[in-house]
């Protein structure tokens, strides 16, 4: 697993074009975060690094025979699998600490050019690094199922059409004047995406609530379902 | 060794089915070298994705010294080399060796000399391996995929087209590597389109064509499939030469000037026939003894679709 782990921050960390474009993010998050927005700014701006670094995990490999290669070594499909997964959250927990740092470092200099008075903590930040992590283990875990049997950057258009899903019988109650599917329609969010105020939860409240559960339960169902349909999955290419 | 015992795949769903292997039942012994022929889209790649275990058969077995072919004792024996190289090109060559290196469980303190060493079998510099693969030519693709494929000298070898795309060096340096697994014992099995280079390795050959094994021909050792022998005399001694040869008993023709051809001789028998014409003062110019693979494969073709002049399968 280790093995994978390293092949994933190889991949990713080793293309000048992710590189640039994450430094670029990073950037713009250090800017927000001491414009003002706090340590939160940590957990939003770096949902689209985690795309970033998340996007065709397994799917790459896939098409361009290097799964194939792997695969025909002594390593379970699951090792494989966890092992990119293990990569991504290395990767990100990375970024977010480079950037933690950098606000905090940056702070008195851009404070005094932004007029902003609010000053940051080296706690805060660390909070806000965990909630940061917390949030993309519950992505990482989706993108890269649906990665298990998508083709290229299909996992990630899959979670934005995911979301927009889970967000329909909502969005259709209110016209129709369904109250049973606006209830379904968030019971299903609040299992298969649920969103957990990491903060609250990080200072000691609501620890033990029903979102942690529900939480904890989806990262759990998407690994195993990741695993399930790679150990199912055939892998071919080429011409007869 | 592998044992592969009524397989059928089938891709596709609905109405669109196609049939990738029928029935194909194949024993591969321990250290022999089987060599896969087929036209493109004749099932080769599907069985070679089975004997790996990428793909399921939906009829049938495969095992491998009666495992599964995707267990990790067999797969720790392994060395695989695909057709289309289009992996890893952010890597350097070194690095991906190395990385194959430590996948297939080798010791990670000998990573730096093993590498060293298949790149050195392969003839790839070591300042090559510094540079990143997506700047390899096709040639020297090839090259790092034997090197990887035979890292750590794997028991077992499946190549798929492993010189397509070389330079005359480059099919060489493939067949050394392919020769050297062969004589400390691997068992090999070569899909390729190279005939002339699957005759000079490979120890029996197998006729695939719309997922059907349609003949088989052993190249050497005792089961061997009588070759067609050519002599090349002076084309003013062609006469004597047949009269001579039919003396001894040979079934010997001439279609081409200066050209004697036996249809079908064992190596003694070969050897027999240069005796017995050295003996009738004919001079043999030269001497060609080949399974004539290409002849071959037009006969499993034509007798796979049914036309005349097809020779039935065996």
């Amino acid at each position: 697993m280790t093995e994978m782990v390293r092949r994933l921050l190889r991949q990713k960390l080793g293309s000048i074009g992710i590189v640039i474009a994450l430094s670029l993010l990073g950037l713009l998050t250090v800017f927000q975060i001491i414009a003002g927005g706090g340590e939160g700014t940590l957990e939003s701006g770096g949902f689209l690094a985690l795309l970033i670094l998340a996007a065709g995990s397994v799917s790459r490999d896939s098409s361009s025979g290097a799964l194939q290669m792997i695969l025909a070594r002594p390593i379970r499909r699951v090792e494989y699998l966890y092992g990119r997964y293990c990569g991504i959250l290395i990767a990100y927990t990375l970024y977010v600490v480079t950037i933690g740092v950098l606000a905090l470092v940056l702070s008195p200099l851009l404070r005094s050019m932004l007029g902003v008075t609010v000053a940051l903590s080296a706690a805060g930040l660390a909070r806000g690094v965990v909630a940061a992590f917390l949030s993309a283990a519950l992505l990482a875990a989706v993108l890269l199922f649906f990665s298990t049997f998508l083709r290229g950057y299909g996992d990630v258009l899959a979670y934005f059409l995911w979301t927009l899903l889970l967000g329909l019988p909502d969005a259709l109650a209110r016209p129709l004047g369904t109250t049973w599917l606006s209830r379904f329609g968030s019971l299903a969010r609040e299992n298969l995406l649920p969103r957990v105020s990491w903060g609250d939860v990080l200072r000691g409240q609501d620890v033990f609530s029903g979102a942690v559960g529900a939480y904890v339960l989806a990262v759990t169902g998407y690994l195993a379902l990741a695993a399930l349909v790679f150990s199912r999955r055939e892998f071919s290419y080429g011409q007869d | 060794m592998i044992s592969v015992s009524n397989v059928s795949k089938t891709y596709g769903r609905f109405g669109r089915r196609t049939r990738a292997l029928d029935g194909v039942s194949l024993e591969v012994s321990r250290g022999e070298t089987l060599g896969l022929i087929g036209p493109n889209g004749a099932g080769k790649t599907t069985l070679l994705s089975c004997l790996l275990g990428f793909l399921r058969p939906e009829q049938g077995s495969i095992t491998v010294d009666g495992k599964p072919p995707d267990d990790l004792s067999v797969r720790a024996r392994t060395g695989y080399m695909p057709e289309r190289l289009g992996f890893d090109r952010e890597l350097s060559g070194g690095a991906f060796l190395a990385h194959h290196w430590r996948l297939s469980g080798g010791d990670p303190a000998r990573t730096g000399e093993q590498v060293a060493a298949a790149a050195a079998r392969v003839g790839l510099e070591t300042s090559v391996l510094h540079r990143r693969l997506r700047s390899y030519s096709r040639g020297m693709l090839q090259r790092i995929g034997v090197a990887q494929a035979t890292l750590g000298d794997p028991d077992l070898l499946f190549l798929d087209e492993p010189a397509s795309g070389t330079d005359p060096l480059g099919v060489a340096v493939v067949r050394e590597r392919i020769l050297e697994a062969k004589s400390r014992g691997a068992t090999i099995v070569l899909n390729s389109h190279q005939l002339a280079e699957v005759e000079k390795v490979c120890d029996r050959v197998v006729f695939i064509d719309r997922g059907r094994l349609t003949r088989s021909e052993t190249l050497r050792g005792d089961a061997a499939t009588p070759r067609r022998a050519v002599f090349r005399v002076p084309p003013t001694r062609v006469a004597d030469a047949l009269a001579a040869l039919a003396a001894a008993g040979f079934e010997a023709s001439s279609r081409t000037e200066g050209a004697v051809a036996l249809p079908a001789a064992r190596e003694e028998e070969v050897a027999r026939a240069v005796k017995t014409l050295a003996l009738a003062d004919v001079p043999v110019l030269e001497v060609r003894s080949s399974a004539d693979l290409e002849e071959l494969f037009r006969g499993a073709a034509d007798a796979a679709s049914g036309s005349p002049g097809g020779e039935a399968g065996s």
